[in-house]
């Protein structure tokens, strides 16, 4: 049985002026101590999902219309505000993309770390400090500095902060979102690194956000290619990387530069994303898609299972035309 | 700390030593002729009026006046004495000060007691009908000058309702209006600036890891809202003495009550530049104090700012304690 199924989850902004689409009809699945990178462009709606599977999209203007989000056979949209604290920094927890403003800039470090732990691990407040402390060791970070406020740290070191509180509870099921976007490079290797090994030691699952095809292929089991609130392609690392099928898919891929080809221009995916508040009708692709007929101007779409495991949504991958 | 705090008092030196100079100028070169108010227009000698000048000093120089205003005032504390009355004018403030400053400080404490709560349910109810109520309010309070607000008081309550008086200080209930009056303003713009403030903190980042970590919502406001909310709204009290001082000079004309605004009113209207020059010069001061008070108080609030100044020593027996508490329990 897979730790978090997610099934027809539907989540929209509304506005006085519009209604925002971010998250359609979204499907997905996690299995335990596995990794699925979701990966997308900015505004697909990768941070909405996130966000609604923690029940923490801002409402108003966030609304959750519809769907189940089965976190180990239980649904979490039915749960009630008690329930869901309780599996919030506790079975499941979130890595926030800046980790400049995650923090609360006037709480000691020790302490914002130790308050996850007193909620959830039914201890003493100096039993929390003291595996505070030890959570700090272990991303690499001298106890001592635990009574420092956020502003003494640098991003890096605050990442690992905000990586010590979202493990501090062993959670089952860790979100990162984009949690090395904010970061340069050589402190991504470092953090990516340590989450790793983290997430092995304590087999925790995990949903990592990103658009870095690299940093899934070097972490991720599992893939799921989301674009304009849907889920476009689906299937092991080795499936979406050598079998790419989707033409979004494949537009993502040819757009990283290649070492052994000698180009003058990168070789971007043409056009932009659909605007969520006005979505076009039949494939939400289908505007910038190089493989266009007119059934995806109108057709009615369903995701295909190509091989086992892999799933796509494309109508001409399904008549196999591609 | 103590050495900020020394720090910032010696500032004020230079500060008040500027503003003395400023409005002995401005008093200096304002139309207007204490000499002739004194002996009346019209029936007075060259003679009378040249040893009248020369009484009151004001037969010397600008420069010269100036130097002696200011070498009395350093090293004798000297204000000088009323032109007129002929009374010094530190004794005449020895007795109004506490009166205005104990007005304006409830006038403060009411516009941050009034303001900040209200501003506070204002914001975590955004968009209810009390939030929109309350922010029309605040906005018409906050449009109103302070001595709209008095008389709007004086008529209201103390003609019309006939239900609390309307001169002098006798008993507690005399203090309402004037107080009410002076914070006026003060507690629309408080409430209005409480409520940008705490929207813009429920908005933050951290607020949303409170949350994800499964705190309790009142405890996310309490512990994570409040206090990053009360650091900016701390601060602007400070500039808000200056606001209220000047809203009680007014307010206490027109209640009648005998504290340094009456005082300065006299003295403006009768061109009696000591009184001018020694009350501004006492009001300058009280709300250096109070800024002074103010941003102490800010350290004390904002852990950042105190952890400056936490000494090495202070730091590494908090450090020690630390590491002992780790090594008791493991």
């Amino acid at each position: 049985m897979s730790l978090l199924e997610i099934k027809g989850l539907t989540i929209h902004y509304e506005t006085r002026e519009s209604v925002i689409s971010a998250v359609n009809g979204l499907d997905l699945s996690i299995d335990e101590s596995k990794t699925l990178g979701l990966v997308g462009e900015t505004g697909a709606g990768k941070t909405t999902t996130a966000l609604g599977v923690m029940r923490l999209v801002p409402d108003p203007p966030g609304k959750i219309l519809g769907g189940e989000i089965l976190f180990e056979g239980k649904d979490l949209l039915k749960a009630t505000d008690n329930e869901i604290r309780k599996i919030r920094g506790n079975d499941i927890s979130m890595i926030f993309q800046d980790p400049m403003t995650a923090l609360n800039p006037i709480i000691r470090i020790g302490d914002q770390i130790a308050e996850v732990i007193q909620l959830h691990g039914n201890c003493s407040k100096t039993e929390a400090m003291v595996r505070s402390l030890k959570m700090l060791e272990t991303v690499g970070i001298q106890p001592e500095r635990s009574i420092e406020y956020p502003h003494q740290f640098s991003g890096g070191m605050k990442q690992r902060v905000v990586i010590a509180m979202a493990l501090a509870c062993s959670p089952k099921l860790l979100i990162a979102d984009e949690p090395t976007t904010a970061l340069d490079v050589t402190i991504q290797a470092q953090v990516l690194e340590l989450m790793n090994e983290l997430k092995q030691q304590n087999k925790t699952s995990m949903l990592l956000i990103t658009h870095d095809l690299g940093i899934v292929a070097e972490t991720c089991d599992e893939v799921a290619i989301m674009y304009a609130g849907e889920i476009v392609e689906y299937g092991s690392l080795a499936q979406i990387f050598r079998n790419a099928l989707h033409p979004y898919t494949i537009g993502l891929f040819g757009s990283i530069p290649s070492l052994d080809k000698d180009v003058d221009r990168l070789n971007p995916i043409q056009g932009l994303m659909p605007d969520p508040a006005d979505l076009p009708e039949g494939c939400k692709f289908h505007e910038r898609c190089n493989f266009i007929d007119e059934k995806c101007e109108t057709g009615e779409l369903e995701t295909v299972e190509v091989e086992p495991g892999h799933f796509v949504r494309c109508l001409r991958v399904a008549k196999g035309e591609i | 700390m103590t050495k900020y705090i020394i720090k910032r008092i010696l500032w004020m030196i230079p500060v008040l030593l500027c503003v003395v100079t400023i409005v002995f100028t401005i008093t200096y070169f304002t139309p207007g002729d204490p000499v002739l108010i004194i002996l009346g227009a019209g029936n007075y000698t060259p003679e009378a009026y040249a040893k009248k000048a020369a009484e009151l000093g004001l037969d010397r120089s600008y420069i010269g006046q100036l130097t002696t205003y200011i070498w009395n005032l350093v090293t004798k504390l000297d204000l000088g004495r009323s032109f007129l009355t002929n009374i010094p004018v530190s004794n005449e403030l020895m007795v109004r000060i506490p009166v205005s400053f104990r007005l304006s400080l409830m006038g403060i404490a009411v516009m941050v007691s009034v303001g900040l709560p209200l501003g506070m349910i204002s914001a975590l109810k955004q968009y209810s009908i009390l939030d929109t109520t309350l922010t029309s309010i605040s906005l018409i309070i906050a449009a109103m000058p302070a001595f709209v607000m008095a008389i709007l008081n004086l008529l209201i309550f103390g003609v019309i309702l006939r239900v609390l008086p309307t001169t002098g200080l006798d008993s507690w209930r005399n203090y309402i209006l004037p107080v009410v009056s002076a914070a006026g303003s003060g507690i629309g713009v408080y409430l209005r600036m409480t409520r940008t403030t705490m929207l813009e903190v429920i908005r933050q980042d951290y607020i949303r890891t409170a949350r994800a970590k499964g705190q309790i919502e009142r405890v996310v406001i309490q512990r994570h809202a409040l206090r990053n909310c009360l650091i900016p709204l701390v601060t602007v009290i400070g500039a808000f003495v200056a606001t209220v001082f000047s809203g009680s000079i007014i307010v206490e004309t027109i209640f009648n009550i005998t504290g340094m605004g009456t005082y300065l009113m006299g003295g403006l209207l009768g061109r009696d530049y000591p009184i001018i020059n020694g009350t501004v010069f006492v009001i300058c001061t009280l709300v250096c104090t109070v800024n002074l008070c103010v941003d102490i108080a800010y350290a004390f609030i904002d852990p950042r700012v105190k952890a400056q100044f936490t000494s090495p020593r202070k730091r590494a027996k908090i450090v020690k304690e630390l590491i002992e508490v780790k090594g008791e329990a493991s």
